[in-house]
């Protein structure tokens, strides 16, 4: 590859590596490229004089208290909270919503199902061992955590009281159902993270619907 | 370019993609790369999947992983370790407060960083709101002596610093985050919420400016020595 100064910016800003590899062998013998990418380079070394990582255990300890004072705050926060509509909302609203929302869940589903499993060429979003062992493990915990909290709502929801519950218990019927085929997407691909993290997102969902059941009792 | 002098220390970080650095990459370089980048979407989608279902652990692990970089990027972007630690923990509690709105559209790790950048740039905004307020009252502060890394050549470091803070904000988050922290364009982008081109031209940008503070005082050393 041959190049002249003009190509040394273009270079710097933007260059591949057979071009720096070119660059470099023309600085070979030209006093002024040879200065540049000195003086270039030399800005990446003193970078390093901006890095020190030392051990600082005190700092987390700090951290975990406000972590475990901040966690059961937001534990209590319903869905409609997350969303900033937790006082101004009456319960026929929120009937209305929550069946908008089984409609959307059921479409977001079969789209899902549809595409979910479908990975760009090149692209790797793949779980691995370990890692996928202890995104296992944690799925593992999390189910658990929410069948006890689907355990507690199904007395309310075995014989719904009002029209807000049955939308809430179709709603749950969409999100198991939606639930069950990314599991088996997942069965059939372990390893690949986009699935996982949908997984995530609607048992996160399920959570936060089944507390939202919890609260319509109090 | 960027590869040069940046001996990166987190195992899980991808020194520099194909086309950076001036140097060319080796088939079986590609194929460590891909490993390294395989654990490190493990290690995320299991610290993401943790952290959402409300695990200490999850959260210790990211700060065993990535809290020295945290206190690091922050401290350089706000001038202050004591500002840089509360910066760090309160990112952490924005995570805790926020994990149910990631979706899993960028690296968890990136995700947290962005909460971290941003998080410094409210500390910055409300200091200046702070000054400003201050010289209003006629009570302006001294500022704070800050302590030196150390080991770091504190002359080098000190004209960085001021060199450093010359730049505008965005140039100053682009340099440290790509030249200091060793993220890449790609991730830079996702970060700052800009496209990788505009990561790149930044990057260029802030090294000429840098370059131009900095190489008269190296030529005075230099002439001095001599």
């Amino acid at each position: 590859m041959k190049l002249s100064c003009n190509d040394r910016e273009r270079i710097f800003l933007d260059g591949s590596a057979e071009e720096w590899a070119a660059l470099e062998q023309h600085a070979e013998g030209c006093s002024a490229c040879a200065e540049e990418i000195r003086a270039w380079k030399s800005l990446s070394v003193a970078a390093e004089e901006l890095r020190n990582y030392p051990e600082d255990a005190g700092l987390w300890t700090k951290i975990k208290t406000s972590l475990l004072e901040q966690q059961p705050k937001i534990v209590r926060r319903g869905f409609w909270d997350t969303l900033g509509i937790g006082s101004e909302i009456s319960v026929g609203w929120r009937a209305a919503l929550a069946g908008a929302l089984v409609i959307v869940l059921a479409l977001s589903g079969v789209y899902v199902v549809r595409h979910g499993n479908k990975t760009e060429p090149g692209q790797s979003r793949l779980l691995k061992n370990s890692g996928l062992a202890e995104v296992e493990r944690t799925e593992r915990d999390y189910r658990k955590a929410i069948d006890q909290l689907a355990a507690e709502t199904k007395p309310q929801l075995e014989s719904p009281a009002t029209p807000l519950l049955t939308s809430y218990k179709e709603k749950l019927l969409v999100l198991d159902s939606a639930i069950d085929e990314l599991r088996m997407e997942a069965g059939r691909n372990p390893s690949n993270t986009h699935l996982r993290y949908q997984l995530l997102a609607m048992y996160q969902e399920k959570q936060e619907t089944l507390q939202e059941v919890l609260e319509t009792k109090r | 370019m960027g590869t040069l002098g940046l001996a990166l220390r987190w195992e899980d970080r991808i020194t520099c993609a194909p086309g950076e650095g001036g140097r060319r990459v080796e088939p079986s370089e590609i194929a460590a790369v891909q490993n390294r980048e395989e654990k490190a979407a493990s290690e995320d989608a299991a610290l993401a999947a943790g952290c959402l279902a409300g695990d200490l652990r999850a959260y210790e692990r990211l700060y065993y992983l990535q809290g020295a970089r945290m206190r690091n990027l922050a401290r350089n972007l706000l001038g202050s370790q004591t500002d840089a630690e509360d910066a760090v923990q309160d990112t952490f509690l924005k995570i805790q407060r926020g994990i149910r709105t990631f979706r899993g559209q960028s690296a968890f790790v990136t995700w947290a960083f962005r909460i971290l950048v941003n998080t410094c740039h409210d500390v910055r905004r409300s200091r200046v709101r702070r000054k400003e307020q201050s010289r209003e009252e006629g009570s302006e502060t001294a500022p704070r002596p800050e302590p030196r890394a150390p080991g770091a050549h504190p002359s080098l470091r000190m004209a960085l610093e001021r060199a450093l803070a010359m730049l505008t904000q965005h140039q100053r988050d682009v340099f440290l985050l790509y030249e200091v922290e060793g993220f890449r364009h790609t991730e830079i982008a996702t970060l700052l919420e800009i496209s990788e081109t505009a990561s790149k031209n930044t990057l260029f940008q802030a090294k000429k400016n840098l370059r131009g503070m900095l190489e008269p005082l190296r030529s005075s050393e230099a002439g001095g020595r001599q």
